[in-house]
């Protein structure tokens, strides 16, 4: 049997591998799948449940617990506090994201090679594994078949505006737009890693080891020679049976809050003091208008495509609708108001702001768990004003009657003069709204070991035989979806892993 | 329309959902009468509060411990904000639904940061759990399951070489407002 779970585990096991690959999401899977086609014994160990398409279905409140970290109980602490989203089954994030396939821009590639210094990260180096992978998960426009009123509003209110709209390349074999993606795809139609790469990796021979989290890296003489973990008991979620796998190189894809908090939990001679810093998020502000008619945003791909006419400026905007039940949880209503909020839910068009980072925060080791801390800064705080005012203001000229704001001293517009209010109302930093779904940066690669945490072939500088392959890799961010940049990154280490005999 | 198995609440894939994590009486008190509280009073069942904080006390045990402990921490403060409100002696659990539903709104549109952040938890688990229930999605006129099955199907036969057509597409809007 291929993928092992808690039941399957007897105490003191120790399993042997060539290659182990902790996380199954948009860098492991990747990394492991690439070692095993090109002939490595390769054992992933992923922390979550493995989750057939057949058992996905639109409800939250079974999907949450399967399939996000912490039942989605993660949070950015900071000003403002940021909630945060990430997947913990096997397929990661991506079987719980939109999708989207959009490849680093040039311009960020062009930062990433002259700040390594070496080209290796540049768009041209770069460029034989985004096709790779796009080719791997299929990248490609949605059919009309699959695209929704929301989708078609937010496009033709950007062309009212004269701004330029891009449809969503997506991750996607005939995508008919059931809109589940963020409960995973009940369809089989989106590719995560679930349907893509892990397949892949196990027709290779690779296994799976699931409802394990990893605690340890096994060092031996300088070298990482494995991982040691505890299973979890699915019943109790206590870590009760300790499993260990012994192999000749370990890549590490937990993520960026993960990642460092796995690696800083060891200290390889003097701590790498890049490790966990350079933290980034793409934070988002939610803005979600009240149509006075239907929309049933809830039927159809859950992002159509974006606004970038703000791409240079870093601000991104694009619609993404959601269950009732997060919904809910994120409008300012209580009782009997959110009722009557929710119950335009099939009028609603939730949309939000992404801005891309202009500086960094951290993460360091809490009392049992990581500890992310990131704060918005002015200019950061800036551009959110402005992009939430130019998304409502886009609203209100397509006929919305009512704009809920991501501001807690300013939830609610009725009409276009009340967003002039929103310079005036938000000169604190704490009362905007933000969420996030992208984690990136933590354990930046770089050919300089001062200025960053593993070398160009995703090595630890200070371990050998560690390797690193997810999103702690990026040295900036991105301002896109990072799933195909973490995945063409994490083809191009699997090339790079040196297995010793 | 009989509903797919693969569509079901409660998938057999013999994955196992956690047991609820253990807390005092007290503690259980004041779960309750916070989700009264946030909650709307109607639709609701008989067993709608115990639904909602016992699936409250379930995704406590997929948190690190020390956040399930913040969170607890920060519903016992909750259940004190008249107090520290300076608005009575008494906490929550002994006020009614009404005059709860006031402390918490004025908690949640506090100025003050961290006394807003104290409704994050609560907020997010009491809600997104009720508007997951089947009563309020009908309260919603949102019905997720049939509208997925017929994309299941479609995309079965567009699998087996029927590609959709035009009255596939999903319209609601007769034309883009103008």
């Amino acid at each position: 049997m291929s993928i092992l779970a808690h039941r399957d585990y007897r105490a003191g096991q120790t399993f042997d591998a060539e290659v182990v690959v902790v996380g199954t999401g948009a860098g492991g899977a990747v990394a492991g799948a690439e070692l095993a086609e090109a002939g490595r014994d390769v054992l992933f160990v992923e922390e979550g449940g493995y989750h057939p398409t057949s058992s996905l279905n639109p409800y939250l409140t079974e999907s949450i617990p399967r399939l996000y970290r912490d039942a989605g109980g993660t949070m950015i602490m900071g000003r403002p506090p940021i909630p945060y989203a990430e997947g913990r089954c096997v397929g990661g994030s991506t079987l719980v994201n939109g999708g989207m396939t959009w490849r680093a821009p040039e311009r960020v590639l062009m930062k990433w090679e002259t700040l390594t210094g070496q080209s290796d990260l540049g768009p041209r180096e770069l460029a034989p594994f985004f096709d790779r992978v796009e080719e791997r998960i299929q990248a490609k426009p949605q059919h009309p078949v699959s695209v929704g009123d929301d989708s078609r509003l937010l496009e033709e209110g950007a062309r009212r505006q004269g701004w330029r709209y891009e449809h969503n390349r997506r991750a996607q074999d005939r995508c008919v737009g059931s809109n589940q993606c963020l409960t995973g795809c009940p369809t089989g139609a989106k590719q995560s890693t679930l349907l893509s790469y892990m397949p892949r990796a196990l027709s290779f021979g690779a296994r799976c080891l699931t409802e394990v989290r990893v605690h340890k890296l096994w060092v031996e003489r300088g070298r990482c020679v494995g991982v040691i973990g505890k299973a979890v008991n699915p019943r109790t979620r206590r870590c009760d049976i300790e499993v260990r796998v012994r192999s000749k190189a370990v890549v590490i894809s937990c993520g960026a809050v993960q990642t460092p908090y796995l690696l800083r939990g060891h200290r390889f001679g003097r701590r790498n003091p890049q490790l966990g810093k350079n933290f980034l998020c793409h934070p988002n502000a939610k803005v979600v208008a009240i149509y006075p008619f239907d929309i049933h945003a809830w039927q159809g791909v859950s992002q159509g495509g974006q606004i970038r006419e703000f791409l240079d400026d870093g601000i991104v905007m694009a619609e993404n609708a959601v269950p009732p039940g997060t919904a809910a949880a994120q409008i300012p209503f209580l009782g009997e108001e959110a009722l009557e909020m929710m119950k335009h839910y099939n009028g609603m068009v939730m949309t939000g702001v992404l801005v891309d980072d202009s500086h960094a925060g951290t993460v360091t080791r809490g009392f049992d768990g990581p500890l992310a801390r990131y704060s918005i800064n002015a200019y950061d705080h800036e551009r959110f004003l402005r992009g939430v005012r130019l998304l409502a203001t886009l609203h209100f000229e397509m006929g919305a009657k009512q704009v809920v704001l991501p501001f807690s001293n300013m939830h609610i517009a009725n009409s276009v003069d009340d967003l002039r209010r929103i310079e005036q109302t938000q000169r604190s930093r704490s009362t905007i709204e933000l969420f996030t779904v992208h984690l990136m940066g933590t354990c930046r690669m770089g050919a300089d070991r001062r200025s960053s945490v593993v070398n160009l072939r995703g090595e630890l500088w200070d371990l050998p035989g560690c390797y690193v392959a997810d999103a702690s890799l990026f040295p900036t961010a991105v301002g896109v979806n990072p799933q195909v940049t973490i995945m063409a990154l994490a083809t191009m280490i699997a090339q790079r892993v040196k297995v010793p005999n | 329309m009989v509903i797919s198995p693969v569509l079901q609440r409660h998938p057999d894939d013999s994955w196992t959902l956690a047991d609820p994590r253990t807390v005092s009486q007290r503690t259980h008190r004041v779960f309750l009468a916070l989700a009264d509280a946030i909650l709307p009073a109607s639709p609701r069942t008989e067993t709608t509060l115990g639904d909602v904080t016992r699936h409250a006390l379930v995704c406590l045990q997929y948190m690190p411990r020390s956040s399930a402990m913040a969170l607890v921490a920060g519903m016992r403060l909750l259940n004190w904000a008249p107090l520290w409100r300076f608005r009575g002696l008494r906490p929550l659990t002994r006020l009614s639904r009404g005059d709860v539903h006031r402390h918490l709104v004025a908690v949640t549109q506090s100025r003050w940061l961290p006394v807003r952040a104290l409704m994050y938890g609560p907020l997010g688990l009491f809600m997104s759990t009720y508007f997951d229930q089947d009563y309020a999605h009908r309260a919603l006129d949102y019905d997720p399951v049939p509208f997925v099955e017929e994309r299941i199907e479609l995309r079965r036969k567009w699998l087996e070489g029927e590609e959709p057509g035009a009255d596939q597409e999903i319209h609601h809007l007769p034309v883009v407002p103008p």
